[in-house]
């Protein structure tokens, strides 16, 4: 087996083998893993355009009762800082962040048995009437795992009842990396990574369209980072119900894993990873790098490494800020650092409509 | 892997990479405007390897800044300050002097120019620098600075240097080169010197055999075609000279500077793309610099496949940047900076301040002599996957020096150094010997043999074998006695010695178009064959005892395959190395085939001859 074989079969468009896939994470020199991802980068897009959501991420709640390690964001019952919104507080929320452009809300929230099920449907009912330019984007598996074990309800039905209520598409947050020995160091009292994907699978089943996550960079090996890709990659083959995967490095900061792992992932390992997801995931439309996570130059990087989404603005985020991490950007950054990295900026919708097409700049 | 080119206007570009061909300014403007940043990125990187193999260097350095009293007013500059203003400061030498500890490598000297120092005060910096700390080479004064004592003490540009020189400077830092044109300065920086008055001082200062380091400030507003023509005039100043050690690109940091270019900070494209062009627009400039301080240290790792093979250092105390806002922490520990190179995939090597390895952290690494000689070998081995092993250039005496401290796992080492080291290294079946002549063992001479009796030589730094050699020859063929004196590395004035043994791509250089001055000469080899019939053996290949067995076969296996591969090629493999020194196709393939790449048994007795021979004289530089 090597490397030039591989590429080879990525050229003629054969899928690579879980082996082929360690080969390349382990052995493969940076830019040659960037090269083969173009390959199909530009197959999928073969515009040299780069496309991104005007979006915020608030939430509801921070009580949680998951207690995940690597989450500084959470706070129990009764601790100073917690808070839970009502569905009131939250539309006017929503209503703002219209009124600045925003029209994905990717809504998220602790595990917080004391709210009702009927919160959640009347957030979505509402939004989609009194604050019709927003698109919800509600709820990771989490949540709803949660709220299947509050309401009594199996996870199908709860799903057609958010499905009913009028919500399209679900966040692809919690997947952490797919691999239960991970889960299970990390703490995770709620969900293997079956739950996860079955939650994705009953999603997809419905009509659901949802994105894929992974956060890497703490307790994982390669070989799970593998398994990972592998889980995804065939869960699509079954529904085709991701838009796209979004990576990101764990960030240690104010979390109980800050001990043992002090530092972030380097940033070669989130282009290797970003280059490999889209060598590796060929069922998926899209891959997005982010300016947020790893911050905007390694976010431009990655945008040659085989990336075509740059993600969103994010207005409102509070989950990194916890963990002292804050980035922050503006909408015609946003533009500028996608025209700076060669691209023409596309504003799309959570489903990756195009929306409005922005002008090419020759970089540099 | 081959290059898939996504733009259709970058494969002629590599053609001529691959040729070993200059590249245009047409050339670098396609670079610049590519958007195929993978594609500019892997040519560049190819073009690293040639020169670094995969080793990435860093320095333990300190930075003094003296004093931050300017009288300029540079616009870009938010560091200097007026006398008498609160935050100003003028460092006294003890001051400076405690600034710095015992394992610091190299002593960066930069400041602001106040009206009322006396230039001896500027000298002492540097005498009391290099007498208490004199491991730590002393790189001080830009362009600027030295341009400034000039007019003010009205002294010649080459006296300051000389003065400098003896009080212990060794090599002097790049600072305040900005941008080549007339339009820039004016609008930036008119009181500063410009492009002649910077690349003057410079190179002065090679001629004296102090080299530099040169640099350029972008992302303000220059436009390519700017940079391209800074980058094209320090290419021909290193023609005339070859005294820059290394090409730093800095990114602007506007600060409160005043000055507001399009961006808060040049984007990471831009940062990558600068640094790649002027890895290949640079092809005489050894070293291209990714300075982590300024570009972030993201953008620093990524930039070590893109042509940078030099990260800095340990700066202390960084203010220029800092106060402007460089995002990166004050001070990188060293261990932060070689973790920051073994994940780019590189290997960590600390220097000193002209690029010799000190300290080499990996396993596995190879020790590559640079010189064309050697391309058979390391060739192929670098194309092939290397089994795990790194392979990291160094002159042969360097490479001595760092296996006997078990820094290098295997090389082609020098024969006076397998001699040295003999118990720790297991002899392999290479070698590079000759079968008549070499060309490039040379002594450059303005006497014939005997005339040079109680005359003196000036010998080059790099390998103990040919001054070995040259001495043999001298004493026992021609009974002759000589001083030798050791040459600096980098640029040197041969012109008060008698003699002078050169060697590799130098000798092979000076034999083509001559050398000033020294109208005889020999070549070693020669001597050596027409005297004892023997071929000459330089250098053979070994590696440590402690190896383990595995490890030994794979090494084996990985040499011959590449030497088999190489030999039917000899003329394209060198091409590259061989037009660098002006031989065409077949002079390259010619002198390849002048070696004799394989240990056998008239080589094993020039081995025992030379080793009795050596042991009869008595070397002393
Ligand atoms: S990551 Fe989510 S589920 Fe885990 S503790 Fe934090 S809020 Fe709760
Ligand atoms: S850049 Fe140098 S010369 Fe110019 S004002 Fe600042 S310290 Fe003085």
């Amino acid at each position: 087996m090597n490397q030039s074989l591989i590429y080879e079969k990525v050229k003629s468009g054969l899928r690579i083998t879980r082996e082929e896939g360690l080969l390349l994470l382990q052995k493969e020199e940076l830019l040659d893993l960037g090269e083969m991802a173009n390959e199909i980068r530009y197959r999928k897009n073969p515009e040299q355009q780069v496309t991104f959501v005007i979006d915020t991420n608030p939430n509801y709640t921070n009580i949680c009762n998951v207690d995940c390690v690597f989450c500084a964001f959470y706070r129990h019952a009764g601790d100073s800082g917690e808070y839970t919104y009502t569905v009131d507080q939250m539309i006017q929320n929503f209503k703002r962040a219209a009124a600045n452009g925003v029209t994905t809300v990717l809504l998220q929230g602790g595990v917080n048995p004391a709210i009702p099920f009927e919160y959640y449907l009347e957030m979505i009912e509402r939004t989609k009437k009194e604050v019709p330019e927003i698109h919800p984007h509600f709820y990771s598996t989490t949540e709803i795992i949660g709220i299947s074990e509050v309401s009594g309800l199996s996870i199908q039905e709860v799903l057609k009842k958010l499905w009913d209520a009028g919500l399209r598409t679900i966040p692809g947050g919690g997947a952490e990396v797919l691999s239960d020995r991970v889960r299970k160091k990390m703490g995770h009292k709620k969900g293997t990574a079956e739950d996860w994907l079955d939650v994705m699978r009953q999603a997809h089943k419905i009509g659901f369209k949802t994105t894929a996550t992974m956060m890497y960079g703490h307790l994982e090996n390669d070989d799970e980072i593998i398994d990972h890709f592998e889980r995804i990659r065939a869960l699509q083959d079954e529904y085709h119900g991701f838009t796209a995967f979004i990576p990101w490095s764990f960030k240690p900061g104010n979390t109980p894993l800050e001990k043992i792992i002090p530092n972030f992932a380097p940033p070669m390992r989130y282009l290797q990873i970003i280059a490999l997801a889209r060598i590796y995931l060929d069922n998926f439309d899209h891959i997005q790098a982010s300016w947020f996570s790893e911050g905007k130059k390694i976010g431009q990087v990655a945008l040659h490494f085989g990336a075509d989404d740059f993600g969103g603005t994010l207005l409102e985020e509070n989950v990194h800020a916890e963990a002292n991490f804050v980035n922050k950007t503006t909408v015609e950054e946003v533009i500028q650092l996608i025209q700076d990295s060669g691209f023409t900026p596309v504003q799309r919708t959570t489903l990756y409509e195009k929306i409005k097409t922005y002008e090419f700049v020759q970089a540099v | 892997m081959p290059i898939y080119f996504r733009d259709k206007y970058l494969p002629p570009i590599w053609q001529k990479l691959q040729l070993g061909e200059r590249l245009s300014l047409e050339d670098g403007l396609i670079l610049f405007k590519t958007n195929d940043l993978i594609s500019l990125g892997k040519m560049a990187h190819y073009v690293q390897q040639q020169k670094s193999g995969d080793a990435v260097y860093f320095v333990l350095n300190q930075k003094i800044e003296h004093t931050n009293v300017c009288v300029l007013s540079c616009k870009f500059c938010d560091f200097a300050k007026k006398k008498g203003e609160p935050d100003a400061y003028e460092m006294t030498t003890d001051e400076i002097l405690s600034k710095i500890t015992p394992e610091i490598k190299e002593v960066h000297i930069t400041g602001g120019m106040p009206h009322d120092w006396r230039w001896e005060r500027y000298i002492d910096i540097v005498r009391s620098i290099h007498n208490k700390f004199p491991d730590a080479d002393v790189k001080a004064y830009t362009a600027v600075e030295i341009d400034f004592f000039h007019k003010k003490f009205k002294l010649p540009i080459e006296e300051i240097l000389r003065q400098l020189q003896a009080a212990g400077l060794r090599t002097m830092p790049g600072g305040g080169a900005e941008i080549f044109t007339e339009r820039v300065r004016k609008l930036l920086f008119p009181q500063k010197i410009g492009a002649k008055g910077y690349l003057e001082v410079h190179k002065t200062a090679h001629k004296l055999g102090i080299p530099t380091n040169c640099t350029m400030l972008y992302g303000h507003i220059e436009t390519i075609e700017e940079r391209l023509i800074h980058m094209v005039k320090l290419r021909e100043a290193q023609d005339e000279t070859g005294g820059f050690l290394s090409f730093i690109p800095l990114a602007f940091q506007p600060g409160d500077t005043g000055i507001k270019p399009k961006n808060q900070f040049t984007s990471a494209i831009d940062d990558l793309k600068t640094i790649a062009v002027s890895r290949l627009m640079l092809d005489n400039i050894p070293h291209i610099k990714a300075y982590w301080v300024m570009l972030t240290e993201e953008v620093a790792s990524v930039a070590l496949n893109f042509g940078a093979d030099d990260i800095d250092g340990t700066v202390g105390q960084e203010r220029i940047a800092h106060d402007a806002g460089a995002i990166s922490p004050m001070k990188l520990a060293k261990d932060k900076i070689i973790k920051m190179i073994s994940e780019a995939g590189k290997i960590p090597v600390e220097r000193d301040a002209f690029y010799n390895p000190l300290n080499v952290y990996s396993e596995n690494v190879i020790g590559k002599i640079p010189y064309l000689n050697s391309v058979p070998f390391y060739h192929n081995l670098e194309k092939s996957a290397t089994g795990g092993f790194k392979i990291l250039p160094v002159a042969p005496r360097r490479m001595g020096m760092l296996s006997k401290e078990g820094q290098i796992d295997a090389g082609l080492f020098s024969l006076m150094d397998y001699f040295d080291q003999e118990e720790n290294l297991e002899l392999l079946d290479w070698c590079i010997a000759t079968r008549d002549q070499v060309k490039s063992v040379m002594l450059f001479s303005k006497e014939g043999w005997t005339g040079l009796n109680g005359k003196k030589i000036g010998i080059t730094d790099d390998t103990a074998t040919s001054v070995h050699l040259l001495k043999v020859i001298l004493e026992k063929k021609y009974n002759v006695r000589t001083e030798f004196v050791r040459l600096h590395p980098g640029v040197n004035d041969y012109a008060s010695f008698d003699a002078v043994l050169l060697i590799g791509d130098d000798a092979l250089k000076y034999n083509k178009v001559g050398l000033n001055g020294f109208e005889l000469v020999f070549d070693l080899a020669k001597e050596w064959y027409d005297w004892q019939k023997l071929p000459f053996v330089f250098a053979v290949w070994a590696c440590k005892n402690s190896l383990s067995d595995i490890r030994k076969e794979k090494l084996k296996d990985m040499i011959s395959a590449a030497l088999n591969k190489s030999e039917d090629e000899y003329g394209e493999i060198g091409n590259m190395q061989g037009r660098q020194i002006g031989l065409n196709l077949s002079e390259t393939k010619e002198y390849l085939e002048g070696f004799n790449y394989r240990l056998g048994e008239r080589e094993r007795e020039t081995m025992s001859m030379f080793r009795k021979l050596v042991n009869e004289i008595n070397i002393k530089v």
